[in-house]
């Protein structure tokens, strides 16, 4: 059937079918010319249908040729005794031109739409594939196999640039067939695709893989029998699909230390309830004991020793947040002055024994930390203060501003420590009064880590009060 | 006399909690869990819920949650978490007051005390309160310390109203600021910053070491009546 319709038997079958179509109309001779020249009229149509322009274009003239000889008097001649059937012979080759004209238009756009239909649902397919693989080497084996199907053609080769730019085949379908590489790469680096008649049928075609502007490839297909326009959309899919598939890694990458960060400060959080829940009912069940029978030494023992126990297991946590990266800084603007304001409303109580002077500056500066974890570590180093002072001692909390940044400062009036020895005194289990002092030596590693973490840092030096001067030093937020 | 719902999952600390109470002269029913808790809640009246945070099945946070949907009952939460984004998060959810893990009981029955004073804390119109050398009188709304009168703008006025309210609770940033400026958009609570300071000139002894605004850093501010 297909052989029947093809454009080179046209022109035979039409010249058959006007003249199957005359001797049809001659076996009915009672029929008027009108009838005649209507039903020649619905053979140069379907002609024109079928085969299109040009054997229409015959249909209509052998028609108009056929009506003059077969059916207008004089018939089996070639002249015409009445003058308006000139004109009438006129007008029917006019519009069996014209009809042919049409009919064969109409059939043209008709196989138009149908191709592009066609390759629409071969886009179509080919994005469904590609994009419902989200992973890259499973995705690459495929897409060959699946242009080469798109394409209809003999072979196809996906070439990627690695992150040094230099390409590498990684995907192929179809025979082993010759590729000229410096068109690959111009189509890679210029973005120049190139389009040649092939050996056997089809075309062989060179051209970039792109995502919007930026290639990260080149195609090569032999012997491709669809339009270039089709395979240059199939070439940008598979840059998208390549690309989603990157995109898809990278989110399933975060998620995975999202979760992960999640599931440590999940633990933590637990370890937390767990620690400190017991502790909460052994200091619940001595203060009930204490109630009921007035209290003893040792109980009051059993209390500081709870009391030790809390603080060590705060110091130990908020070490294990710090270092384990789930302690995050939530960081606003916020001014000097409302750090130093919380941090003598949560601390001041420690101090209470020393002369504690406040000095708010006049000036405020502002910066960009997270004002809990900033003013926790100024209570480290009130603490210190307070723990290595002696009562009555004077303690001053200050901010000063200095190099383009706020100094948060804790003065004391204690024993100091040696000059050499500062920088040591902020690492992590480090008590510089030896075993005697008090703590687990990690409250100034634990300001120094929380400073550092919201930008800035701690330094300790010499106190104009004769003891230590603890700094937290941060930057002016802009 | 009032009766309290104890929630934790760790009986020691229900125990604990519940021979305290008891010895104050309250009635304690205890839950190991928020649905133990909720079933309870649902079929007898407290006056007072105290619940821990962390806990299997339903935690305290959700069992807050569904409280609140029912009843204004006042809830005093444990808590091991000390942050203060925490703290927020639970007053900003209708907390009364929280009590950070581990505590002492003299500070838990003070909290106690403190959170069931707010069923009977309100006062006649036209009573003049005293505190110390303060004398508020509300209605005419006068403020004297030490037989002098001070004068309050009428954003300090509204704040120390909003404190004497429910003394002794715990106000959040954002609270104070929908409180006194109508909604929590443009004000800051720098803005809030300076007003509290401004009303404790006028209010404290010394205010420099606040006795009566006292701040909790980063979360808001409580206003203890020394009671």
């Amino acid at each position: 059937m297909k052989r029947l319709l093809s454009p080179r038997l046209g022109y035979p079958a039409a010249a058959i079918l006007v003249c199957v179509t005359i001797g049809l109309l001659r076996l009915f001779p009672a029929l008027t010319d009108a009838t005649h020249a209507l039903v020649l009229l619905v053979a140069v149509f379907t002609i024109a249908r079928v085969w299109e322009s040009g054997p229409g274009a015959l249909a209509a003239v052998l028609a108009t040729l056929g009506l003059n000889f077969f059916f207008l008097p004089p018939i089996h001649t070639f002249t015409i005794e009445d003058p308006r059937n000139v004109v009438g012979l006129l007008v029917f080759l006019g519009v069996a031109l014209v009809i042919g004209r049409l009919s064969a238009t109409s059939r043209l756009r008709l196989r138009q739409v149908e191709a592009e239909r066609r390759d629409l649902i071969t886009l179509t397919q080919l994005s469904q594939a590609f994009l419902t693989d989200t992973n890259r080497e499973s995705l690459l084996a495929v897409a060959a196999e699946r242009l080469r199907k798109a394409f209809e053609c003999s072979s196809v080769r996906v070439y990627l640039a690695d992150e040094t730019g230099r390409l590498t085949l990684s995907a192929s379908s179809g025979e082993e067939k010759e590729i000229k590489q410096e068109l690959r790469d111009l189509a890679y680096r210029q973005g120049t695709s190139a389009t040649f008649p092939s050996e056997g049928r089809g075309q062989d075609v060179y051209l970039p893989i792109r995502l919007g502007v930026q290639p990260i490839g080149a195609l090569v297909a032999h012997g491709v029998d669809v339009s270039e326009r089709m395979v240059e959309g199939c070439a940008a899919l598979l840059a998208v699909a390549l690309e989603r598939e990157k995109f898809v890694r990278i989110a399933r990458t975060s998620e995975e230390i999202r979760a992960r960060d999640e599931i440590k400060s999940t633990l933590l959080a637990t370890l937390a309830h767990d620690l400190k829940t017991p502790v909460t009912g052994a200091r619940m069940a001595v203060e009930n004991l204490d109630l009921r029978t007035g209290g003893s030494e040792e109980s009051r023992e059993a209390r500081e020793a709870i009391e030790r126990l809390t603080r060590l297991i705060d110091d130990l946590l908020n070490v294990v947040r710090l270092e384990s990266g789930t302690a995050k800084a939530a960081r606003e603007r916020v001014s000097a002055n409302a750090i130093l304001e919380a941090a003598v409303a949560r601390f001041g109580e420690l101090l209470i024994e020393h002369t504690f002077q406040v000095e708010m500056p006049r000036a405020d500066w502002y910066v960009d930390v997270d004002p809990a974890q900033v003013t926790e570590a100024l209570g480290l180093g009130l603490e210190n203060a307070a723990r290595y002072s002696p009562n009555g001692a004077r303690v001053r909390l200050t901010a000063v501003s200095r190099q383009g940044g706020v100094v948060l400062r804790v003065e004391d009036s204690g024993p100091g420590i040696p000059a050499p020895e500062r920088e040591r005194a902020l690492e992590k289990f480090v008590r510089l009064g030896g075993t005697e002092t008090p703590g687990s030596g990690l409250g100034l590693y634990i300001a120094r880590t929380l400073v550092e973490l919201n930008g800035g840092t701690v330094s300790l030096g010499a106190s104009p009060l004769g003891g230590t001067s603890f700094e937290i030093s941060l930057p002016v937020a802009a | 006399m009032s009766k309290i719902l104890v929630v934790d999952d760790d009986i020691a600390i229900r125990k604990g909690l519940r021979d305290a109470l008891i010895r104050e002269g309250h009635e304690v029913v205890t839950a190991a869990d928020g649905e133990e808790a909720m079933e309870a809640f649902l079929s007898e009246t407290f006056d007072l819920v105290v619940t821990d945070l962390a806990m299997p099945g339903k935690d305290g946070f959700s069992l807050l949650r569904s409280i609140r949907h029912k009843s204004d009952v006042p809830v005093l939460i444990l808590t091991v978490r000390g942050e203060e984004r925490e703290k927020v998060r639970l007053l900003d959810a209708g907390a009364d007051d929280y009590i950070v893990k581990p505590f002492g009981l003299a500070e838990f029955l003070a909290r106690t005390r403190t959170v069931l004073r707010r069923r009977t804390g309100v006062r006649e119109a036209g009573e003049v309160i005293q505190i110390g050398s303060l004398a508020i009188d509300l209605a005419a709304r006068r403020v004297e310390r030490g037989g002098q009168e001070q004068r309050l703008t009428p954003t300090e006025f509204t704040l120390l109203k909003t404190f004497l309210s429910r003394p002794g609770i715990v106000w959040t940033h954002r609270q104070l600021i929908a409180t006194v400026w109508g909604s929590a958009d443009g004000a800051t609570s720098d803005a809030l910053r300076v007003q509290i300071g401004s009303l404790r000139r006028k209010i404290e002894e010394n205010p420099d070491q606040p006795r009566l605004i006292r701040t909790e850093p980063w979360v808001g501010y409580r206003f203890v009546t020394g009671e």
